[in-house]
């Protein structure tokens, strides 16, 4: 008898214990339904557990949902500063202590599309007021899975005091042409000089050239979802890159890494086309020309054309297996769409006295309000709110992030850094990146 | 009577291995399991599981970037792990017997200990190919800068020297524990016998020190094929691709959501690494007249 309990509780233990701890496991089913509009027969009340970025940004977000406690005083929200690019999907994944919401990048979003409330019913008021591009960017096969948060506009950054000495008038460079030609009086005057800022990393030159083809209205797919690599846009900017490097007006170097911060430093580039969050350069790292920067208007591709296009930025997901998914909406409502939310988080703080000024909202009425954070000291004092701003607004839509995108880096990253280095021309980095793609990325089943 | 006394099983031992036995199924095997059907299907970490067959596997096979991604790491093993076990060797040999041992052996460790993403920086800064230390020194010789990080013909090289640099410390202790368990007898009788220190060397030391060089040999062979750290923070796999590492193709797969292509990439490297220890230890295990 007690033989027969022993291995009945060692059978049942052992399954048991197994079947706890597969709780834990991945589950194949999700939640892809719409999240409708909250109603509260009382004020919102409950916990909600936000996942953010650890660092600054954590302090700043910290500090700006205490504009939401305020507003809803029985709402708790647990915050927690964690590595979210690297947690977050596997935390999906197994659906164990799934935040209510998260913090993440635009880039990334396709791939956890699945495992996201669809937010449709809840944007489709403020639609018409969020920037075309970044509604494009959260909407994955139609549906808005994401809170659209930041816009990162393109501007071009420049050295003031070299084009002034070389006699460069930076409101004239209005095409890329123009900026060619100012990037060779440049280099006529300071021989040692590679003016223009050519990115080495892999990653970021992909997401560079997005830009460059964001500004042309296109992107790596077209509205139907088919490959678009090998198309007019993507070749005019290859042609001009390509024609930076032949003329030896480039300095190749990796994003902030030590031969880009010194050759920023030393005089060797003088122009960078580059996000806005540049900035964080002559703020944090660039010693010698603090002061000496100024950004202007990305250079249109031809004369009249749009003068923004957007490289990175992030959003809010709500994870379809959330808790108190409809009070992670409540608070990121508070955070993107009312002013008292997002001038919370741009606006001056004991973080940023400035306040943050590395990207702007892309809900299109905080653009036009009044200026969120304060003209940049190291930029020579220079109103970059207005920069931005005006750049953002003409940042073009039409722009969608497939689900391979990264995995595209390891064709179209890669051989535009070989056409960067003299290896490949123009039309090999397309034909090749395309055939790649298109057979290791989108034909696999 | 003796049948009846067989089936009269003790039940404390079963007992005794049920919540290991639990954790391993819930933890171990239930993973390896639901991984394995997730390598033939194309889920992406949410919906219903679609099964594709073999068409992850057959893929993989025939993609120029898996067997690229395995050249890598077969390349970075054969720039390590050989001069590895070599200069861990003489220098536990070194150490075996020398004074302040602990202190050697400290500093050795210590690029070991130290958290491998500080380390990685240094080694950018390092190696920078305009502003770095190293081609200062170099062309303050008179002597040609080189593209440590940036030529794909150096970007291995330089990787595997951090490696070396990171691991050796704790090759060093592990082949030091195991000369020490050689008992001094042994070289007591050699010496009597006329062996010099080269003799006692080859004779002794080596073919004692075989198994656990061997058990090193095996490690250092998954430590290679699953590195992922060291590329992702100082080259991210580039210049193209050059040093993109096995672990980082297929972390490449898990971060875009490629799960079912990800579970049968970790299958087939489960099966390489698997091969290539059970080769490691058969020519590496002691022969029966050493």
């Amino acid at each position: 008898m007690l033989r027969g309990i022993g291995a009945a509780a060692l059978a049942g233990g052992t399954v048991g214990g197994a079947a706890a701890l597969a709780g834990c496991a991945p589950s194949a089913s999700t939640n892809q339904q719409p999240l409708g509009t909250p109603s509260f027969s009382a004020p919102p009340a409950g916990e909600v557990t936000i996942w953010d970025r650890s660092g600054d940004l954590y302090k700043v977000f910290d500090k700006a949902i205490a504009s939401f406690t305020a507003k809803y005083p029985q709402v708790k929200v647990n915050h927690l500063a964690v590595d979210i690019n690297a947690k977050l999907p596997s935390t999906l994944i197994s659906g164990a202590e799934v935040p209510d919401g998260a913090f993440y990048d635009d880039a990334l979003i396709p791939g956890i599309a699945p495992q996201l409330f669809d937010l449709s019913t809840l944007i489709e008021p403020y639609k018409k007021d969020i920037a075309p591009y970044k509604l494009g960017v959260v909407t994955v096969e139609g549906r808005v899975v994401a809170v659209p948060w930041d816009l990162d506009p393109g501007l071009l950054f420049y050295r003031a005091d070299l084009v002034e000495q070389a006699g460069v008038d930076p409101a004239k460079i209005a095409t890329y042409d123009d900026l060619l030609a100012a990037a060779r009086t440049v280099k006529g005057k300071f021989p040692a000089s590679k003016p223009l800022h050519l990115e080495a990393n892999e990653y970021l030159s992909q997401l560079w050239l997005d830009m460059f083809v964001n500004q042309q209205g296109a992107a790596i797919v077209d509205s139907a979802g088919k490959l678009a690599v090998d198309t007019t846009p993507y070749r005019t900017a290859l042609t001009w890159l390509d024609k930076v490097r032949a003329e030896d007006l480039g300095t190749l170097a990796k994003y902030f890494e030590p031969t880009d911060v010194n050759t920023l430093d030393n005089g060797t580039q003088v122009f960078v086309p580059w996000a806005q969050w540049f900035v964080f350069g002559p703020q944090q790292l660039l010693k010698q020309t603090k002061g000496k920067w100024r950004a202007t208007a990305l250079p249109a591709w031809q004369a009249g054309g749009a003068r923004g296009g957007v490289m990175g930025g992030s959003s809010f997901v709500i994870p379809a297996k959330a808790k108190n998914p409809q009070l992670a909406w409540l608070l990121y409502e508070h955070l993107t769409f009312s002013k008292t939310g997002y001038t919370a988080v741009y606006g001056p703080n004991d973080v940023y006295p400035g306040g943050i000024n590395t990207s702007v909202p892309s809900y299109l009425p905080a653009l036009s309000g009044e200026a969120l954070f304060k003209p940049v000291a190291e930029l020579g004092g220079q109103d970059l709110w207005k920069v931005a701003t005006d750049a953002a607004k003409q940042v073009p839509g039409g722009y969608t992030i497939p689900v391979w995108w990264g995995k595209a880096v390891d064709y179209l990253g890669v051989n535009l850094q070989r056409m960067l280095n003299g290896q490949m021309s123009p039309d090999d980095v397309l034909s090749t990146s395309a055939q790649q793609i298109q057979k290791n990325l989108v034909d696999r089943p | 009577m003796n049948m009846r006394r067989r089936r009269r099983v003790p039940l404390a031992p079963y007992l005794f291995v049920l919540p290991f036995l639990a954790i391993f199924v819930g933890f171990a095997l239930y993973p390896m399991g639901f991984a394995l059907r997730l390598s033939f299907t194309n889920w992406r970490g949410a919906g219903l599981l679609e099964s594709v067959g073999l068409a992850n596997y057959r893929y993989l096979l025939t993609s120029e970037d898996f067997w690229g991604s395995l050249g890598v790491s077969a390349v970075l093993w054969l720039l390590v792990v050989p001069l590895q076990v070599v200069l861990a060797l003489a220098i536990a040999v070194a150490l075996n017997r020398a004074r302040l041992r602990g202190l050697f052996i400290g500093a050795l460790v210590a690029p070991f200990v130290t958290p491998l993403v500080a380390m990685s920086q240094v080694w950018i800064v390092l190696f920078d190919k305009d502003f770095g230390a190293v081609n200062s020194a170099l062309t303050a010789a008179g002597l040609p800068a080189v593209g440590w990080l940036t030529d794909p013909t150096w970007a291995k090289p330089t990787l595997a020297l951090l490696v070396l640099w990171r691991t050796t410390g704790y090759a060093v202790v592990l082949l030091l524990a195991g000369l020490q368990s050689i008992p001094p007898e042994v070289y007591e009788a050699a010496r009597l016998d006329g062996a010099g220190a080269w003799t006692q060397f080859w004779r002794v030391t080596l073919p004692l020190a075989m198994r656990t060089i061997s058990f090193y040999v095996v490690i250092a062979t998954l430590t290679v094929f699953q590195l992922f750290a060291e590329p992702y923070v100082v080259t991210d796999g580039g210049p193209f691709n050059s040093t993109r590492t096995a672990g980082l193709y297929l972390y490449g797969h898990i971060t875009n959501s490629d799960l079912g292509l990800g579970a049968a990439n970790s299958f087939l490297l489960v099966i390489l690494v698997f091969g290539l220890s059970l080769a490691s230890i058969r020519i590496l295990r002691p022969r029966e007249d050493s």
